[in-house]
């Protein structure tokens, strides 16, 4: 075999490789999506159809309208497997939308100087400070659900907006500062130093001097603050009891746990879901990307 | 000039002042949300860990000082999830480490398709895990699943399997779901790390006539050493730790094969009713990734030192 030959084959195995991790990675989003756009009769067929035979958004036009699909209507027998809780998809992504903005914004605001703090200015009890906030990080989320419940009761937010914000502040406040520390002491000096001589404080030398500097960074930490707070699911399981505050990842699981729910609308819930993290993720790959390379090989 | 000194002094010290409370300040609300959220649970759950508290019985709690921890510890759930757990952590680490670096060194390479993995590799990561293991539930199932219908129209089986209604394949499906969405992570860090392995080492490999899988040994994998010890301690904990997954992809069955720990804990709370269990259950949870932690940065000094 020619040296050639050699490479020309090992450049087909590996985009087999790949095509392979392609279809592995990329399979449970098409079927979702293709089979929002099919009948509930077509879906249960046996293989089902890749290609939608007849495909409809009737499935869409219930969730948002109300108007039940066609396809339920001809065979009558299915009519029960409508599930009326996949109409509570759009508050759901409302309210996920609410919380898991303002987490991000707050995460901003008072991390950022709380970071550039730990990164740059030399007080007593940093270390410990420091230490403290990353460590809480260490309890499991099962061992600290039922407390968490305790004190949300205790402070009468039960099933409000407020409880989830602060919870989810809590799971993300430790990465964003851990993150944007280790970004701010990645700056070079010279620049605020020389903004300090001039008699700025250190507040003033974070918002004019740092803050454009590590704009790349903020930017990653803020889609990381929103991510972990629009996907988190097992507290915002315990401390939501109605869709005044329930989010999206609460609500489709609830739907899903039907076991009389209809797979079409459980695809259209998930579907819908999924577009928000599923934008950001391919809008901001270069900063997430960044932001996590930057995690892990910043010394 | 001194008129100017005198009235200055004031301003300076108060300026002082403020310089030395403001990184306190600065911190404050940070340290006051998560003291909130962390010196409180911890007390509550140290506490009720020594009260028996089933929830059956509201009114109810005397103090039974360890029993909590020597009923769960000598049950045979918690041998069982405890199995099930290490199985699942070893299995899962390696698939994922396995899964990560394969997609981190095609994404290194100039291969035509590795440009579409690129866009498509962080979306498993962007997502929910209870929604990854809704959509694999479906891709899994055994009357109408995408895996059974593609399997059965190549002709490689005439029946559905019943992926989670077997002990075995119900372990495999998790792990196969836990890797979609681990994986990619992963494959980030390693990437991130082969990017700052200097070409020139290839490069002189080459000029010695290394071939692919020497470089990979002798190059690669020592330069990629620091990181792929940080990954593999960071997905042990994920493991150790999977909740999300198994709520919805198979609710711990059939039977008890996939209840790992968490599960155990969350079944002990909320199925059990037994909230003193439950706690003493979480306790021990957070011990074992405690001692993991320790380890973890023992071995990572020990690196250092040598490096």
């Amino acid at each position: 075999m020619s040296l050639k030959t050699k490479r020309n084959l090992n450049a087909l195995l590996l985009n087999f490789l790949a095509l392979l991790l392609i279809v592995y990675v990329a399979a449970p989003f098409l079927w979702m999506a293709i089979a929002s756009f099919q009948g509930e009769n077509e879906l249960l067929k046996r293989p089902p159809s890749l290609i939608p035979q007849n495909p409809t958004l009737d499935n869409y036009n219930y969730v948002f309208t109300g108007k039940i699909p066609t396809a339920y209507e001809v065979k009558g027998q299915l009519r029960s497997r409508i599930s009326q809780e996949a109409r509570l998809i759009a508050p759901a992504l409302k309210n996920s939308f609410i919380v898991a903005g303002s987490v991000m914004l707050i995460n901003l605001l008072i991390a950022t100087p709380a970071a550039y703090s730990f990164a740059r200015i030399v007080f007593r009890g940093k270390k410990a400070a420091y230490n403290f906030i990353l460590a809480s990080r260490l309890m499991p989320a099962i061992a600290i659900a039922i407390p968490y419940f305790v004190i949300i009761q205790t402070l009468k937010l039960m099933d409000t907006y407020l409880a989830l914000i602060l919870i989810h502040l809590a799971l993300t406040l430790p990465f964003t500062i851990w993150f944007l520390s280790l970004y701010i002491s990645n700056i070079p000096r010279e620049m605020e130093d020389a903004s300090l001589v001039d008699g700025c404080t250190p507040f003033q030398s974070l918002v004019r001097i740092v803050a454009p500097m590590m704009a790349p960074g903020l930017v990653a930490a803020a889609a990381f603050a929103f991510m972990t707070s629009y996907n988190e699911f097992l507290f915002a399981r315990f401390i939501t009891q109605s869709i005044d505050s329930q989010t999206g990842p609460v609500i489709i699981a609830s739907i899903a746990g039907n076991p009389d729910a209809s797979y079409s609308l459980i695809s259209v819930c998930i579907t819908l879901g999924l577009i928000p993290p599923l934008i950001l993720a391919v809008s901001m790959r270069k900063w997430l990307t960044e932001g996590l390379s930057a995690s892990i090989t910043f010394r | 000039m001194a008129v100017s000194a005198v009235a200055e002094q004031p301003i300076r010290r108060k300026a002082r002042l403020w310089d030395r409370v403001y990184p306190y300040v600065s911190i404050m609300l940070p340290i006051l949300v998560i003291a909130l959220f962390t010196i409180y649970p911890v007390l509550y759950a140290v506490r009720i860990s020594f009260y028996q508290y089933i929830l059956t019985k509201p009114k109810v709690h005397p103090f039974i000082g360890f029993k909590n921890f020597t009923d769960v510890i000598g049950s045979y759930y918690f041998t069982n999830s405890l199995i099930n757990t290490a199985v699942y952590t070893v299995a899962a680490v390696i698939g994922v480490l396995l899964f990560g670096l394969a997609v981190a060194l095609l994404l290194n390479t100039k291969v035509r398709l590795s440009n579409w993995l690129r866009v498509i590799i962080l979306l498993p990561w962007a997502i929910p895990a209870v929604v990854a293991g809704l959509m694999w539930k479906w891709m899994l199932n055994s009357d109408f699943g995408l895996l059974n219908g593609f399997l059965y129209a190549i002709g490689l089986i005439k029946d559905y399997i019943p992926f989670l209604a077997d002990p075995a394949l119900a372990k495999l499906s998790l792990i196969i779901a836990h890797i979609w969405k681990e994986g990619p992570l992963a494959a980030i860090f390693f990437l991130a790390g082969l990017q700052l392995i200097p070409s020139e080492l290839y490069e002189a490999a080459r000029i010695d006539g290394g071939g692919g899988w020497r470089i990979f040994r002798y190059i690669t994998l020592p330069m990629l050493r620091p990181i792929i010890l940080i990954v593999l301690v960071y997905e042990t904990l994920t493991a150790i730790l999977v909740f999300d997954l198994i709520y919805v992809l198979t609710g711990g069955g059939p039977g008890d094969a996939t209840a790992m720990i968490s599960w155990f804990a969350y079944a002990e709370i909320f199925k059990g009713l037994n909230l003193g269990h439950g706690i003493a259950l979480s306790i021990i949870i957070a011990l074992i990734t405690l001692i993991l932690i320790l380890l973890y940065l023992r071995v990572l000094r020990t690196e250092e030192a040598v490096a």
